[in-house]
């Protein structure tokens, strides 16, 4: 092959449509406009299947295919000869696909009439630059391979797990220029995504949830699969997906609601990718913008690496937090504090904590401060470690992968944004210490 | 064949693709420049560019079955039409206004989606002597603009 698809990724974008030639059995050419096509790999195509037109009844009938692509950028025009394998219509490529294609058919006033039925996957067998003038294309708005090696260089650099949630946000923000991003965790037990951080947004949205399975940030997750959208389109907008999953949530576990969502009420340009590790999903990282196209296959490639890296970085302080660095000291005593008393309510069936009536954290970040706000009223105890609470029966923890060091920097940012006089401050590897300004009044509901 | 409607459709600004197919089915397409309607609308003259289309013409040759594609970008209204009697013809330098003018019009059609003039005209730079006529009956014709009547016959085969 004298080509590699992925150095003319640009024209499987569809901005000037691609053209799909077939032949029937009785050698008369069919000539159609293609909606989309997706890079699978540099043997693979997957084209989508919305309609069954001659186009697919010549496939079918073991018609060869060509395409003619065009650079947007460029305007150079490619051939490609193509070998039909099989037709995918569920799992992450179709999924992938039926995203895209919701924010091509908003964009071009087609909702509601392409419908992705398959994934059709071809084998690409030859691609030739077709002659003719082309111009060069325009500088990229940033270098995605510099910014990651930025990135990667930056991230080395922390030694807790604070310091690489922080600095990875910031990368996304300073290095890339993304300017609305969250990073989610992954809460397998519940089924949910928790916002743990977050740039961009009027409100950071920490605590916030979405289920596994909704909207752009919660296929990615249940496929494990990047989910990149370049049109703005109301199938997959962030409000209505996430009140569709709490819908279809049930009432027993109900998703935590009385944190905001963050998030563009009008994203154009959606980009949600996985953080996993050895086959387990940690989370995901959401991007969005207010302009079309804002993210390509560069910026794509780039954030699944990026992802890769902060997920083993962030096993590795998980791991390292959970031994601790030093051997217990005598717990020394919190002085005694006066003045009004702040109220903490704690709803067993939920774990969901409450101060002075507002609303905080529920579920295990909810468990783990009931419990270190109890031992302080009972014994005015302000030392811990992760190790601890990991083996602590109140909390019950959801097995190995319980994230706990991630739930303790999420109860630690509730905290300083509520401001309540409460605050965790992180005192060595895997120990951390609590403080109270005020009298406290437990009360279990 | 085709009413005036379509006779008018075809010579604005859409975007022109034309295709045939070689002895053992493999398709080959190449994108053309601008068209005109001879004997009243009973043939239709596409101009593409000799360098671009070797396969294409060899194909045309063997065969003289196309398959033509005309698609107006801010519409997506799509009309295929096909022929079996297609033949290649030497261009007339004549002809230059209607290439010239079918840029100008495709690039009001594309300039408001973002496209880039400089790019645009460098997808349709050619010159007189690198460029060549196909001309054809339709005796086929359908709709494909997306939606449930995509593949409809426009009219009954003559």
């Amino acid at each position: 092959m004298s080509l590699r698809i992925e150095t003319i990724r640009e024209c499987l974008e569809g901005i000037i449509p691609g053209h799909i030639a077939t032949c029937d059995r009785e050698g008369m050419p069919n000539l159609a406009y293609l909606s989309q096509v997706e890079f699978i790999d540099n043997e693979h195509v997957a084209l989508s299947y919305q309609f069954f037109n001659r186009t697919r009844q010549n496939v079918l009938a073991d018609s060869p295919v060509r395409l003619l692509l065009t650079s947007h950028l460029t305007g150079a025009q490619y051939r490609l000869t193509l070998h039909y394998l099989r037709t995918e219509a569920a799992g992450p490529l179709f999924e992938r696909m039926r995203a895209k294609l919701a924010g091509i058919a908003s964009h071009t006033g087609m909702s509601g009439i392409f419908q992705l039925l398959g994934a059709d996957i071809y084998r690409v067998l030859n691609i030739e630059q077709v002659p003719g003038e082309t111009v060069p294309p325009p500088p990229p708005p940033v270098n995605c391979l510099n910014a990651l090696r930025r990135t990667a260089d930056r991230l080395a650099t922390c030694n807790t797990l604070e310091c690489l949630l922080e600095k990875a946000v910031d990368c996304l923000e300073n290095e890339f220029g993304i300017a609305h991003l969250m990073l989610l965790m992954h809460d397998k037990a519940r089924g949910r995504l928790y916002t743990l951080a977050s740039r961009g947004y009027p409100e950071s949205g920490i605590g916030s949830e979405i289920p596994v399975g909704a909207g752009v940030i919660g296929i990615c997750a249940r496929e494990r699969t990047p989910i990149r959208i370049s049109f703005t389109n109301s199938e997959y907008a962030y409000g209505r997906t996430v009140r569709d999953g709490i819908a279809a949530d049930g009432q027993a576990d109900a998703l935590e609601t009385a944190i905001p969502l963050p998030g563009l009420p009008d994203a154009a340009s959606q980009m949600a990718v996985p953080i996993s590790v050895a086959g387990r999903l940690l989370g995901v990282l959401y991007v969005e913008s207010v302009s079309d196209l804002h993210f390509g296959y560069d910026e794509e490639d780039a954030l699944v690496a990026f992802a890769a890296q902060l997920g083993l970085a962030i096993v590795h302080h998980q791991q390292a937090d959970d031994l601790p660095d030093e051997p217990a000291g005598n717990e020394e005593a919190a002085p005694a504090v006066a003045g009004t008393p702040l109220t903490i309510r704690h709803f067993a069936a939920t774990d969901s904590v409450f101060i002075d009536d507002d609303y905080l954290i529920k579920g295990v970040a909810g468990a783990i401060l009931w419990v270190l706000l109890s031992d302080f009223a009972e014994r005015r105890r302000t030392s811990f470690t992760n190790k601890g609470l990991r083996v602590d029966p109140r909390i019950r923890l959801p097995g190995v992968s319980d994230n706990l060091e991630a739930r303790l920097v999420l109860l630690q940012r509730r905290l300083e944004e509520r401001d309540a006089g409460i605050r965790l401050t992180k005192t060595g590897r895997g120990r951390f210490s609590l403080a109270v300004d005020h009298p406290l009044q437990l009360v279990e509901s | 064949m085709l009413d005036s409607d379509h006779a008018t459709f075809i010579q604005t600004g859409v975007s022109i693709s034309l295709a045939a197919c070689s002895a053992d089915r493999l398709p080959c397409m190449s994108r053309g420049l601008g068209c005109k309607l001879i004997d009243g609308g009973r043939q239709v003259a596409i101009f593409i560019k000799r360098s671009q289309s070797t396969e294409l013409l060899e194909n045309i040759r063997n065969t003289g079955r196309v398959a033509n594609v005309f698609n107006l970008p801010s519409s997506n209204r799509t009309v295929q039409l096909k022929g079996v009697d297609a033949q290649i013809q030497p261009f007339d330098p004549a002809d230059l206004p209607v290439i010239e003018s079918h840029v100008s019009l495709f690039l009001d059609e594309v300039i408001p989606f973002g496209m880039q003039e400089n790019m645009i005209r460098a997808l349709f730079a050619c010159t007189v002597d690198d460029l060549v006529t196909v001309v054809y009956s339709p005796s086929a014709a359908f709709t494909q603009t997306p939606g449930p009547k995509a593949g409809d016959p426009l009219g009954a085969a003559p």
